[in-house]
């Protein structure tokens, strides 16, 4: 399970996040809701050490992920995030094939041995998020030529392939047509039984459908948090209530 | 007419006319060059011109074999130990670097860069040859005045690396974050997704920095003349002296022009300098795009 506790982060001056304590539930969806600006996508970055290539950034406090705190200097970053996968917003391919895109992770962590196997688990990534059938013949081709909603499909079967026990979503669907953008959180849905899902989204509808725990954010600090259906047919707080009801966004 | 759009067509006719000027130049200098080069053509075949070693002006005989292999090999020599050297620079200030040793590091690449070439000459006749004649060429032969190609390599590669940093810090810097993310989040180093993911994505500008900087190297005169030995004869190997052709036309135009043929065979050289350049870039060219259609 992934936890924060106390947790803050500047970057320079700026008190980005306040004293969040959190716990993210284990195989379900938990959604980061909040206006632009509030510290959503800040949050999940900071859940895999991501943050740590912004200039003059500083955390305090404590993330726990299984119980190991990963803020504290002997963490190691490149295990951590091998186990907490990132889909971001734009899809964004590597330079590569598609058969090497889905394939670089298992290669960087040095998964399998025999490239028969390799091979057989990047199918398996691709059978996962449903692309395999699309993509029959074309795993050499460069993955830049597939269409957006694709390419955001692959982005997720890269994150699978490293077998994460975490999967990070910064707005995943915001950059996708409503088709792509249907398959992608329909995929969500699908993988939270194997997966623990946290999910930054704009979209309060797209929470609405498919969230099991929601936060609410707002000017850096938690706001609310709970299950969705409590969040958003009883909001407890005034300004939980004015954002659900659409009085700022 | 409105005057903004006079002075909007005037600008732009203007600056038509000094592109223009730009490319006619390039016309005029390649033509002038082979009417100057072409008495020396008609004497000898061009076959003997490249090809041939004998280079004796005073009978007529002009062989450009030497200098076009002391041009191949310093050029060589340099890019390849410039290319490693300003490939890991430009890794470390885009990738590893604080933001700090970027600001200290920048200034003094763009210094380095706009060093007049005399300088890195006197450089390399002060530090540089007396190291190879001392420390390097007893190893290997019994003499050397330490005027080699390994001089003239290692003094124009120094010349090089902080133009081809400049250039591949730009090419690093144009790839989009979110890439450099996306394989960081997979469990990757720093160093993995600087090889794998970064320099992958800048191959087409990595070639293309490369050339112009093999162009440069081709092209230097006064710092490679100063420490290549300037002796006509094909090099055989590091510690060889040798005369590449910039520094042979630098050497002897204005002088001795009045040998017959001469001053053609060095316009020759030049017109030689001219087409492995011009090769060399269409060439480039032909890979740049192949590599873009690649990765598009």
């Amino acid at each position: 399970m992934i936890e924060t506790k106390k947790l803050n982060v500047y970057i320079g001056e700026n008190h980005i996040l306040k004293d969040i304590d959190l716990q993210f539930p284990e195989k379900q969806i938990t959604c980061i809701i909040g206006p632009s600006g509030c510290g959503k996508s800040t949050l999940l970055r900071t859940l895999n050490r991501l943050i740590d290539s912004t200039e003059g950034v500083r955390l305090e406090g404590q993330v726990l992920v299984d119980g190991t705190d990963i803020i504290s200097s002997g963490a190691e970053v490149t295990e951590l995030r091998r186990r907490i996968g990132l889909v971001s917003q734009r899809p964004c391919p590597l330079p590569m094939s598609i058969f090497d895109n889905v394939a670089y992770g298992c290669r960087i962590n040095r998964m399998f041995k025999k490239r028969r196997e390799l091979v057989y688990h990047v199918r398996q990534s691709l059978r996962a998020v449903g692309i395999m059938d699309e993509i029959k013949g074309r795993m050499r081709s460069p993955a830049a030529r597939l269409s957006i909603g694709q390419q955001q499909r692959l982005c997720l079967a890269r994150s699978l392939a490293v077998q994460p026990d975490y999967i990070l979503a910064d707005e995943a669907t915001s950059a996708l047509d409503p088709i792509s953008s249907k398959k992608v959180e329909d995929l969500f849905v699908s993988l939270k039984g194997k997966y623990s899902i946290i999910m930054v989204t704009h979209t309060l509808r797209q929470a609405l459908r498919i969230a099991d725990n929601v936060v609410f954010m707002y000017l850096g600090e938690i706001i609310e948090t709970g299950p969705a259906a409590e969040v958003f047919n009883n909001p407890q707080n005034e300004l939980t209530q004015k954002y659900l009801s659409g009085a700022f966004s | 007419m409105n005057i903004r759009i006079l002075k909007d067509r005037t600008a732009r006719d203007i600056m038509l006319v000094l592109t223009l000027l730009s490319i006619v130049m390039v016309a005029d200098i390649a033509i002038g060059l082979y009417l100057k080069s072409k008495p020396v053509l008609e004497s000898e075949s061009l076959w003997t011109l490249l090809f041939s070693s004998e280079w004796k002006p005073l009978k007529g005989r002009f062989g450009f074999l030497p200098f076009l292999m002391g041009t191949v090999w310093v050029t060589l020599l340099s890019i390849t130990i410039a290319l490693p050297i300003s490939l890991l620079t430009a890794v470390f200030l885009t990738e590893y670097a604080r933001p700090i040793i970027k600001k200290f590091v920048f200034p003094v690449l763009d210094i380095l860069a706009a060093l007049p070439s005399v300088i890195y000459g006197v450089w390399g006749v002060l530090v540089i040859v007396p190291w190879i004649s001392k420390s390097v060429a007893p190893h290997f032969v019994d003499f050397s005045t330490g005027y080699t190609v390994l001089a003239a390599g290692i003094v124009l590669s120094v010349m090089v690396v902080p133009l081809l940093v400049s250039l591949f810090i730009e090419v690093f810097s144009s790839v989009p974050v979110e890439l450099r993310e996306a394989s960081l989040s997979l469990g990757a180093t720093r160093w993995q997704t600087a090889l794998r993911v970064v320099m992958r994505k800048s191959l087409a500008g990595i070639l293309a920095s490369s050339v112009l900087a093999v162009s440069r190297a081709m092209g230097e005169t006064i710092a490679v003349l100063m420490v290549c030995g300037c002796v006509v004869g094909l090099p055989h190997g590091l510690l060889d002296t040798c005369y590449p052709i910039p520094a042979v036309i630098a050497n002897n135009y204005g002088e001795m022009l009045s040998i017959p043929l001469y001053e053609s065979a060095l316009m020759f050289a030049a017109l030689m300098l001219f087409a492995v350049v011009l090769i060399f870039n269409l060439v480039s060219r032909v890979v740049l795009y192949r590599i873009e259609k690649q990765n598009e």
